[in-house]
């Protein structure tokens, strides 16, 4: 449905995306993480052809450019903050951008919104404007949406509702472009992830394949933490470490045995142990950060 | 196209502003009447009560907030992506803009009847002679279609402007100053009596079509210019800023 390829993003003569390229399905709920400053604003304005790129993005066989914006009349968004008119009520507000008054009303039920949408929205707290965004965003049946930072200023119920909301709408094949700091929250219902930091991808993985890679790490133990840190450090192994306990990356552990033993150098403890998303998220910007280097 | 339009319409009928304008043009036609209206009747039904220049007030703050309010309520990212293309969100606003200029004389028209009707002034029949030997209706009619294209040019600079300041109270007060006192710039620059023939083209002197129209022996002296001329080069202004005000816009990055 969505494709995006070798995209350069440019803010001036400053390049902030570097050859981005994925695909986005119907049905598909990407998760766009990566640090402050990584990009994931301004990916996203990119595929609404909001910025000056090259590259190509298709959204349904149809070009998006800084100038062609046909393709994106199936796409809903929320960016940055709710698109909302102060002296509009939350229903106007809908009205403005609704072509089916049943399909709006809809929204507002599930969002439960029904006690304050003929409030003028000048009224609203941040997490009544961002439902308000939220429903704008789905509304018009729309083929892809794109949430930037969804669950900002909403309540535990609010943040059920729209998780709820999401699975509703992409099990119908709505496709989903969602980024969040929340990263917990996140985890709960994507289906894909994407990774980015300093503009670049640096993964795009189905979520179950990307916790499969990268869930382990391995605790390391010796009897020499000095000399094991060396011999690290020359063969440019990646590692943490925290009170003379390593931790390792999976795929190094048998060289870094048999690095150790020739060395002399003996194992007290090499077990698996599990990360968290967050810890792995960490872990993958740490690494992409200082190449195959250390942290300690 | 026609979804961009109801959507300006919709946001227009919705603004408070765009209905107590009326009402204050109004209030304002009245005070002239009862201001200047004993010994100025001809020219205030000429003129409708004045209305050209109150107008042109409404409308720098209506034109002004129509951008900024898009920049400030965070509005400008789902316009420009809904639309087909930059210049339809531009077009769509402008038109709108144009269709309110209208009524709003339109209203001026009407009040002015009304005010005729019930004025505590002599009263002077419509059909009387007045302005180029012609009766005053016809006055009147031609001094508020005169007025409708200065006040596109006043649009034209206020959208050029609005792209350029995301402040709605800076592009108010520039604009306010631009309109009302261009016309003391343009008579400085061409009481110095040097390169005339090329500074009465310059663009504050077309604030002055509307008043020289209804008023050309005095405001000849000032403009240097014909009615034809005038006319040629409001049009020509309002043209030319259109068009840098959506190549600004174009080029905005949001």
């Amino acid at each position: 449905m969505l494709v995006v390829q070798n995209v350069n993003t440019y803010i001036g003569q400053k390049r902030i995306i570097t050859d981005a390229s994925f695909k986005i399905n119907p049905g598909n709920i990407i998760g766009l993480i990566g640090p402050n400053g990584a990009g994931k604003t301004t990916l996203m304005k990119t595929i609404l052809g909001l910025t000056k790129f090259n590259g190509q993005i298709l959204l349904n066989q149809t070009t998006v450019t800084e100038n062609q914006h046909a393709a994106l009349d199936k796409v809903g968004t929320l960016i940055e903050h709710p698109a909302i008119y102060p002296f509009l009520t939350g229903q106007q507000n809908l009205e403005l951008y609704a072509h089916d008054p049943d399909d709006c009303q809809s929204l507002i039920s599930k969002l439960n919104m029904n006690t304050y949408i003929h409030d003028k929205a000048k009224g609203y707290s941040l997490g009544m404007k961002q439902k308000l965004g939220i429903a704008i965003a789905l509304l018009n049946k729309p083929q892809l949406v794109i949430l930037d930072e969804p669950m900002n200023g909403l309540d535990v119920e609010a943040t059920i509702i729209v998780r709820r909301l999401i699975h509703q709408y992409a099990a119908k094949g709505t496709a989903f472009l969602i980024s969040s700091h929340i990263l917990s929250e996140l985890q709960k219902v994507m289906n894909q992830v994407i990774l980015i930091n300093h503009g670049h991808i640096i993964i795009n993985q189905p979520i179950a394949e990307f916790e499969q890679l990268h869930h382990q790490v391995y605790k390391l133990h010796t009897n020499n933490s000095q000399l094991t840190v060396d011999l690290l450090k020359n063969h440019h192994i990646h590692y943490t470490l925290d009170g003379g306990i390593f931790q390792v990356n999976p795929k190094n552990i048998f060289e870094i045995q048999d690095i150790l033993s020739s060395q002399h150098v003996y194992l007290k403890e090499l077990t698996p142990i599990s990360s968290s998303f967050e810890q792995i998220v960490v872990q993958l910007l740490n690494q992409q950060r200082g190449g195959d280097h250390y942290d300690d | 196209m026609a979804f961009s339009f109801y959507q300006e319409f919709y946001k227009l009928c919705h603004r408070k502003l765009a209905w107590i304008a009326p009402l204050t043009l109004l209030i304002l036609m009245i005070l002239t009447d009862l201001s200047i209206g004993y010994n100025e009747s001809k020219l205030l039904m000429a003129t409708c009560y004045n209305a050209p220049d109150w107008i042109m007030l409404i409308l720098v703050v209506v034109g002004a907030t129509t951008f900024s309010m898009e920049f400030q309520n965070n509005a400008i990212l789902t316009l420009l992506y809904k639309s087909p293309s930059k210049a339809l969100v531009y077009l769509s606003k402008y038109i709108v803009i144009l269709i309110y200029n209208l009524w709003l004389h339109l209203i001026a028209m009407l009040f002015t009847f009304g005010l005729h009707e019930t004025s505590l002034n002599q009263s002077v029949s419509w059909s009387t002679l007045y302005r180029y030997q012609q009766p005053l209706w016809e006055n009147m009619l031609k001094t508020s279609a005169i007025d409708v294209l200065t006040t596109t040019f006043i649009i034209s600079l206020i959208f050029l402007l609005s792209c350029l300041i995301n402040s709605n109270s800076i592009v108010i007060s520039v604009s306010l100053l631009m309109v009302f006192m261009g016309q003391f710039i343009s008579d400085n620059l061409l009481n110095s009596e040097k390169f005339t023939q090329i500074l009465r083209w310059n663009p504050f002197n077309m604030t002055n079509l509307t008043r020289q129209y209804y008023n050309y022996a005095t405001y000849f002296d000032t403009s240097h210019l014909l009615n034809q001329q005038l006319l040629l080069g409001t049009l020509s202004y309002t043209l030319l800023f259109v068009i840098v005000g959506y190549l600004i816009f174009r080029k905005k990055r949001f």
